[in-house]
Parts: C-alpha cells; structure tokens; sequence
C-alpha cells in the first residue's frame, strides 16, 4: 500500500505534497510507487479536483471520503472551512486491488458504493469502514496540524507550507493511522 | 511542484535554516483549543487598534482608501479564524457553511463571540428587492470602536472597517466572495441609545447568488 | 476575547483639604467647570457645567488663565515654609498620601521643597536620615474662595486637571479620579488625538457630561 498526500490551495495550486507507504501489516512507511507513477499520480490526483468542486456543495461535511477512482488508485478528500482540500491518493497492492475491482466492477470515476467487507486491514480495501475511519483520523490530525500552520503571522493563503515540522507531523500522522 | 518533492524536503530542516525557539516548543507544540475564558485586556487592545488606525491614516489621500487599509488589515484574520473556528466546533456540527445564512449565523455568533465575547446584535435581509445580495449584520455598539471619537471632518469614516474586513475574509475564505463595508447609523443627538451602531453591509458577488439557487433546487 | 479593565493603579490620590463643615442633607453640591492644561501651559480643553456659578470670561480669558495658573502652580511647587521631613514611617504614610506628581517645570525637584502640607509634618522622634527620598513637590493643589472651589491635580506628564467646585462639593477626589479615567480612556485611546492638542473628542465630552449631570442633580 502507497499513499500520496497533496494539499491543493483554492486556487488549485498545490501547497504541500508528501509520499509514503503503509506502516500496518509489517510496512516500512516506504512508498512503493513505480517510477514513472510519480508524475501521474500528480496527474490523477488535479484531475479529481473537479469532482471534489461538484460534491463540495452537497456535502458540508469536512470529510468527503473516496471522491474518485481511476485504476487502482483511489482519491479521499477532506475540504477545510477555507477551501483548501486535502487529496490523499492511495493505492493497494496488486491482489487486493483486484479483490475491491472485483467486486465493486467497473464503477468508472463514481465512488464505490457497496465494497466487499471482508477484509478488516487497514488500507487493503481502500473503500471498507477500517479504510475510511483510518483516513479521517488521519486527516483530522493532518487539519490540526494545517490550522496552526495557517496561524502563522507570516503565512498567508494559498502559500506553500515548507515547515519541516509539519511534514514531521504529516508524517507521523501518516505512521500512526495508515 | 517538483521543487517540493518529497525526498529532499524532508531532510530540508538543516538547509532552511530555520529557527527554533528556545524552548524548542512550535507553534506545532501547542494546543488548538484555548480555554473559553481566554480573555485580553481591553486597554491594550484599545491601543494597539489606535497606532494601528494611525498606522493606515499615513499618506492615505481620503477616508475610502483609509477603509480599504482598515478592510485589508483585517481580512487575513477573518481567513484564519474560519479554519481556527471551525476547528474548535465539537466534532458533530463541524460542517463548512454553504449557504448564505448559514455563512451569516457563523460570523454572528461564532465569530462575534470569539472576537467580542458577545454576539452581533441583529442579522438582516436587505428589503429592497433590486439588492437581493444585501445582507446587514448590525452591532450597536462595536468594540473596536469604544473609545474612538471620529473628528467632524472625517465623519464618513468608521474604523470598524477593520471588523468589515475580517467578515470579508470569512466570506472570501468560504467561497462567498463578498464586499463588505462598515456604515454608522446610530444619531448623534443627546440621549440617543445607540450612538455606536454600525451596520456591516454584506454584498455578495453574483455568483454566490447563482450558486445559492442551483443548491436550493438540487 | 476582550475584558473591559476600568481599573487605573491610582497612583496619585489626591490631597483633600477641606475646611469647611459639610452637611450633606442641606447643601447642593454643584461641579461648575472642568480646565485641563497641557504641559507647556497651553489650555487644551475647558467645558462648563452649571451657568451661574462662575463669571463668564471670554476664550481669551481663559488660554490667559491657564497658562497664570500654570506658572503660578511652577512657583508654589518651589515654595518651601516647611524644614526638610525625615520620618522613618514615611514608607507608610507615603502610600496613603502619595501625592508623588513630579512638575515638570521645577526642573529637578528640590528636596527640600515641600509646601504642600499633605506630607504629616510629625517631628521625627528617631532622628532625621534622608534614607527615604521626599517626594518631589506636587504645588498647588487647592484653592478655596467663599464661592468656589478649586482643585488641581496633576498627572505624571504633567498634565493639570482643574476642577471648580462649590466649596460645599463632597468627594472631589472621586470626581476628579473619573474625569481622569475618562480623559485616559475617551482621549488618550483616540487614534485621532494628537498628544498636547486641544481636545475634541465627541465621546469623551458626552461620558463626561453624563457623568458630571449626574452629580449635578443629586
């Protein structure tokens, strides 16, 4: 399982991107992405941004979980009050990516709506409630993390967030829920 | 993008240069949520709000760009309050407002409380039916305002643009793109009850409006 | 938040010598005028309350007045009748009548200089040691005709407040302490005041004279 973990401002301009892996399961936290996915994941992870702008304002709620699929990757987003999303693009290993394609089949770019419950890991399903709950912790955390960065005097919106203490706490968030 | 990329930011903290503070303790290393009783002494306030009206009056050529440096003032803050609040919610009605009056309830109590320990006095539709986007948020007696006499020469200006800007930023932060400007309206005759009030008129971009009907039909 | 914090450190009460016998049920105790003069002399604000009082003078009069008075209150500071006090229990009564208002136009203060009788003037029993510093002369402070009043009090920027009473007005002190509260909060907190200028402060006259009306009418 590889996770990639943008925030985009509200003018679609990222603000902080992070890669890493699953640290459940006897994972190392190390990203597992094939080379070439690192532009592309870039690539899905924008494209979703449109889907995010049609369920913002049916939605109030902070977390909007899985907004969108394409392949093997799936696509949770978390708004916060100010517009900024947080993409989290996550990918499961091989087979149990075939075991959720499987079952949900072809569901193209709508979110998965009745996922196979039978595997309780964390991440192995990307769309089980595990998943979900372990997502929006980390999110939670992650937007806790991002108020005190906004908090800053010096920073203002749509800035690019280089604290090396909040890629720490991004981190370990990430070690923590995923 | 790419300058951002993971692996070399991760290591960057020797490069940036960054300070700690002396106690190693960041901002990261304290809590959101301040006790409710968090108060501020109101004389500081009082003149730290002075130099900075003084501070907007250098070299401004009239009372309107002297608002618009008030109103810029306090936009940031509004922006970072939205996200600071609505942290601070309990987990069940922490949901982002999308609809004008839910915007409106938002900054007359949540905003208001937290910047003057009280909310704003009244919440108003404009009547008139050529200015649907109009909406007037009323405060009878700003705090910001407490101790400022406006000279008779400047009798347009209400340095309560200040707290107009900050509800800009709330609105601009929460896609409600809006102009916001701060008016007295309270008489000046002896024994008026209100010689303060301020009405905070809000006027919403049109397509806020657009947006606000497709919402109410889907 | 902000807390509204009224409460000035009082750090110069002030000395109330009055003579003659107040009968609280039989008078009427009217404030007639409040004078309040910079620190070079200059008048900066003069306001009446009660017509009658007091003769009318003219704008003229008055900025003549205050700046006789100021240099009246400069030579009364430098008067000395009294022998330079030594008392070891100074530390005690000096917080009581701390009447420690340094004037600004004596220059250094002259130790020996005491005139105002504020200070007990109890012989010293254990011997005389300057080991306490006298406080610097405060001048002038009273002054008591057979149809006013008057009180000065200065401030530790040597602004004086003038205060003209009827001679029968009980509790000068507190009346002139809330005019001081209210000339720090309505004038000194105005973005708009300029520091040695007249005084023009819409909020400021209107507390004030909601204020002194009210004594007025007891």
């Amino acid at each position: 399982m590889s996770y990639y973990f943008a925030i985009i401002g509200t003018q679609d301009n990222p603000l902080f991107e992070y890669e890493f892996g699953t640290s459940k399961q006897g994972g190392d936290g190390q990203a597992r992405f094939p080379d070439d996915a690192h532009h592309l994941n870039q690539f899905v992870l924008h494209s979703s941004l449109d889907i995010v702008e049609e369920v913002q304002w049916t939605n109030g709620q902070l977390y909007l979980k899985v907004i969108d699929k394409f392949f093997t990757n799936y696509i949770s987003c978390f708004m916060t009050a100010g517009n900024v999303k947080f993409l989290l693009l996550h990918q499961p290993t091989a087979t149990a990516a075939a075991a959720a394609a499987a079952t949900a089949g072809v569901s193209g770019v709508t979110p998965v709506a009745n996922p196979s419950r039978n595997s309780t890991a964390v991440g192995a399903n990307p769309t089980s409630p595990q998943t979900e709950e372990a997502i929006k912790n980390f999110f939670g955390e992650v937007y806790e993390n991002y108020v005190k960065a906004i908090m800053s005097p010096f920073y203002k919106v749509n800035m690019g967030i280089r604290s090396p203490v909040f890629r720490q706490r991004v981190a370990a968030a990430g070690r923590k829920y995923l | 993008m790419s300058h951002l990329g993971p692996g070399k930011a991760v290591s960057s903290k020797e490069q940036t240069g960054l300070r700690y503070p002396s106690n190693g303790k960041t901002i990261y290393h304290r809590p959101l949520n301040r006790t409710k009783t968090a108060e501020l002494s109101q004389s500081s306030f009082a003149y730290l709000f002075s130099e900075m009206v003084t501070y907007a009056q250098r070299r401004v050529t009239g009372i309107q760009e002297l608002e618009k440096r008030l109103n810029l003032q306090g936009h940031p803050i509004g922006l970072k309050l939205l996200d600071l609040l609505l942290t601070r919610e309990p987990p069940r009605s922490q949901t982002r407002p999308l609809t004008i009056i839910a915007l409106l309830h938002f900054i007359k109590i949540n905003l208001w409380t937290h910047l003057f320990g009280r909310q704003a006095d009244r919440l108003e539709k404009s009547s008139n039916p050529d200015t649907p986007d109009e909406y007037m948020i009323i405060d009878n007696e700003p705090l910001v305002n407490a101790y400022i006499s406006v000279p008779r020469e400047m009798s347009q200006l209400n340095c309560a643009a200040f707290v107009a800007g900050m509800i800009e930023g709330v609105c601009d932060g929460a896609m409600f793109p809006a102009r916001v400007t701060a008016h007295s309206v309270g008489g000046k005759e002896e024994g008026e009850m209100w010689p303060g009030k301020t009405v905070f008129l809000v006027k919403f971009q049109p397509e806020v409006l657009e947006r606000e009907a497709l919402i109410g039909k889907g | 938040m902000v807390r509204p914090d009224r409460q000035l450190q009082p750090h110069s009460s002030l000395q109330s010598n009055i003579i003659g016998n107040v009968n609280h049920a039989t008078v009427i105790s009217t404030v007639f005028a409040l004078i309040i003069i910079n620190k070079a002399g200059g008048l900066i604000y003069n306001r009446t309350f009660h017509e009658g009082g007091l003769n009318k003078i003219s704008t003229n009069d008055y900025l003549v007045l205050a700046g006789t008075f100021h240099g009246v209150h400069a030579i009364t500071a430098r008067l000395n009748p009294l022998k330079p006090i030594t008392n070891p229990n100074r530390t005690s009564t000096t917080s009581t009548f701390p009447s420690s208002t340094p004037n600004p136009n004596t220059g250094t203060p002259n130790p020996s200089a005491t005139p105002n009788s504020s200070v007990p003037s109890v012989p010293s029993t254990s011997g005389g040691s300057y080991l306490t510093r006298p406080d610097p002369p405060a001048g002038l402070e009273v002054l008591e005709t057979e149809n006013f009043r008057m009180q000065c009090f200065t401030t530790l920027t040597g602004t004086k407040f003038l205060l003209f009473t009827d001679t029968t007005q009980a509790n000068v002190d507190l009346t002139m302490r809330r005019v001081y509260d209210m000339y720090a909060d309505y004038v000194m907190k105005n973005p708009f005041y300029q520091l040695e200028m007249p005084v023009r402060c819409d909020m400021f006259e209107r507390k004030l004279g909601s204020y002194i009306r009210e004594i007025n009418n007891r």
